[in-house]
């Protein structure tokens, strides 16, 4: 496992490349942007199908409603702008979209500190919660490019109805990339086995919770490392099996500690099989810096702090 | 721009009108039924769009076809649900005895529409999402070269959702001409007179600025819609008709309706 390795991948790259390739494929599908098509790379598609790309302007709600309207005629609408601003229209989404169970697919970059200059306006760390409380919406959120090939297609054109998937702007260090695992809606995957802790998470973060394994083994504390890549529908099953196995669990997370991964493992072990948990997360908004890992670190979700809590789960559990 | 031949649209207008008064009078009728059973539906709203619908249903809803060739209705202003139901009873789309079970907790038919309602197309409630919606239709339509047509009404009170200004700039960029938006102008919304909550005299004038066809109907009026109905159709851009229909209440005579929230 290269966990320590930064790949130059960028997610909205990659997501402009899987546009292409399933623009070609399918000819019902549809791009729909508010005046970030470049920024979310989404102008490449628009480029090669331009009767198919719908460029709105600045009107994020318009933007959602249009696409459902699309998506009840037959078209398969990919919605796309800043997480921030998809926010915006999270009314739309809810009535609109969820609603009406509408296949629309929302692709929500720059989520997370992934915008690390732009600061707190545009470093979304709420829409786990706001998504994932919705009925009939599934949300996505890729721990790396890799796990972005390997479900795109699958969740636009396999799974009918609203899925939201969460990507980051650019920095995606090597998670899954040497991992051989077919994408499941729903199918949490382990990336790591471990019995004296579990550290469970969705997203870029879980390049730190690997690091942090790794100081832990060397510290005699065995830990698993869990990708929830599907905050919903959540896999149950591995979370409670993990949970039975290390008796404890830390998740992490881009997000706030309300209502994200965190809250929604909470929840599914509370009334299954209570373990002492730890919710790492943000509990404020966020600020500008230099980079993304820097605001990672500087909002306490990096490897010490991951560290540090599993610590002292393990000094506090029934070990 | 002309479309197709000269459509003899006199012929036959005499028993036309009178066959759609009729849907109207039983619509109706079955809205106070319907209020009858239920205080909460939205009386005046309600009433104000029915003739509207009651033209748009019964003369050119065509219903057959597929998704992109069969026209479609947005009941934007959602809360006249209850005119809608009205009509779908009169036409068999819905049991008629679904109409005294409205908002039952075992009934079909929802205060605001649902999709499971058979002839609906939209689910409303929030407001100026339908016409988004429409564009939405109405482009893919255009796209794969459909024959489909998009209705919608919106109300007055509807347009001081910022949604509306987003969506009808977009819709004169994609230049729809199979849109056809109606606004039931019944001066009215939820707090009071729209004049008194927030002038709008100026509406019409913005979307001709921003690029549509406007036109003017007496909206209790079957001939009068008719008659915009046929001009809007020949259209080469998207038409908006702003249908007069403060006077509604007055005319079916059920003055001083109030609000059901």
């Amino acid at each position: 496992m290269s966990a320590t390795l930064i790949d130059t991948s960028s997610f909205r790259d990659v997501f402009g490349e899987l546009l292409v390739e399933i623009g070609k494929e399918a000819g019902e599908v549809v791009v729909v942007t508010a005046d970030v098509g470049k920024s979310t790379r989404a102008y490449k598609f628009g480029e090669l199908f331009r009767d198919r790309y719908f460029n709105v302007g600045i009107s994020e709600q318009h933007m959602v409603s249009f696409a459902a309207g699309l998506a009840s005629v037959g078209a398969i609408p990919i919605v796309t702008a800043f997480a921030s601003f998809m926010m915006r229209a999270w009314e739309q989404i809810r009535n609109s979209v969820a609603r009406m169970n509408l296949n629309v697919k929302i692709v929500a970059t720059h989520a997370g500190y992934s915008d690390h200059a732009d600061g707190a306006s545009h470093q979304m760390l709420e829409d786990i919660a706001l998504m994932r409380v919705l009925p009939n919406m599934s949300v996505f959120v890729p721990a790396d490019v890799y796990d972005l090939r390997r479900c795109f297609k699958r969740l636009v054109l396999d799974v009918r109805g609203p899925v939201y998937m969460r990507l980051g702007r650019d920095y995606s260090p090597h998670i899954t990339r040497d991992l051989d695992y077919e994408c499941e809606l729903g199918k949490a995957q382990v990336l790591r086995e471990g019995h004296d802790v579990a550290i469970m998470g969705s997203g870029v973060v879980l390049h730190e919770a690997l690091i942090a394994a790794e100081e832990l083994e060397e510290m005699g504390i065995s830990a698993a490392v869990v990708n929830i890549l599907f905050a919903k529908p959540l896999d149950v099953e591995t979370i409670v099996r993990i949970a039975r196995k290390t008796g404890r669990v830390v998740t992490v997370e881009e997000h706030m500690v309300y209502g994200g991964v965190g809250g929604a493992v909470a929840e599914v072990l509370a009334q299954t099989y209570p373990v002492p948990m730890k919710i790492l997360g943000s509990t404020s908004f966020g600020r500008s810096a230099k980079s993304q890992k820097e605001l990672i670190e500087y909002f306490n979700l990096g490897r010490r702090s991951i560290v540090k809590a599993c610590l002292e789960l393990v000094g506090h559990g029934n070990r | 721009m002309v479309r197709g031949d000269a459509k003899p649209i006199l012929e036959n207008i005499e028993v036309e009108v009178d066959r759609i008064r009729e849907l109207n009078r039983n619509a109706f009728t079955n809205i106070l039924l319907m209020q009858k059973h239920d205080k909460h539906i939205h009386l005046r709203s309600s009433l104000s769009c029915l003739t509207l619908l009651s033209v748009l249903v019964g003369r050119y809803l065509r219903r057959g076809g597929d998704n992109t060739n069969r026209d479609w209705l947005v009941l934007s202003k959602g809360h006249a649900a209850p005119a809608l139901y009205a009509i779908l009873a009169e036409m068999g789309s819905i049991p008629r005895a679904e109409l005294s079970k409205i908002n039952g907790i075992d009934s079909m038919l929802q205060n605001h529409t649902e999709l499971s309602v058979p002839g609906v197309d939209f689910a409303s409630g929030s407001l100026a999402q339908g016409i988004s919606f429409a564009i939405g239709i109405a482009a893919w339509i255009k796209r794969v070269g459909g024959s489909g047509r998009v209705f919608v009404v919106l109300g007055d009170g509807e347009q001081d959702e910022g949604q509306v200004w987003e969506a009808i700039t977009h819709a004169v960029a994609l230049n729809l001409d199979n849109l056809i938006v109606l606004v039931d102008m019944n001066g009215r919304q939820l707090d009071g007179k729209t004049d008194e909550v927030k002038p709008k005299h100026y509406i019409p004038f913005v979307w001709k600025a921003v690029g549509w066809r406007v036109l003017w109907a007496d909206g209790g009026d079957v001939v009068s819609l008719i008659m915009a109905l046929e001009e809007a159709l020949e259209s080469d851009k998207p038409v908006v008709i702003f249908a007069q229909t403060h006077h509604i209440d007055v005319a079916f005579g059920v003055e001083h309706v109030g609000n059901a929230h």
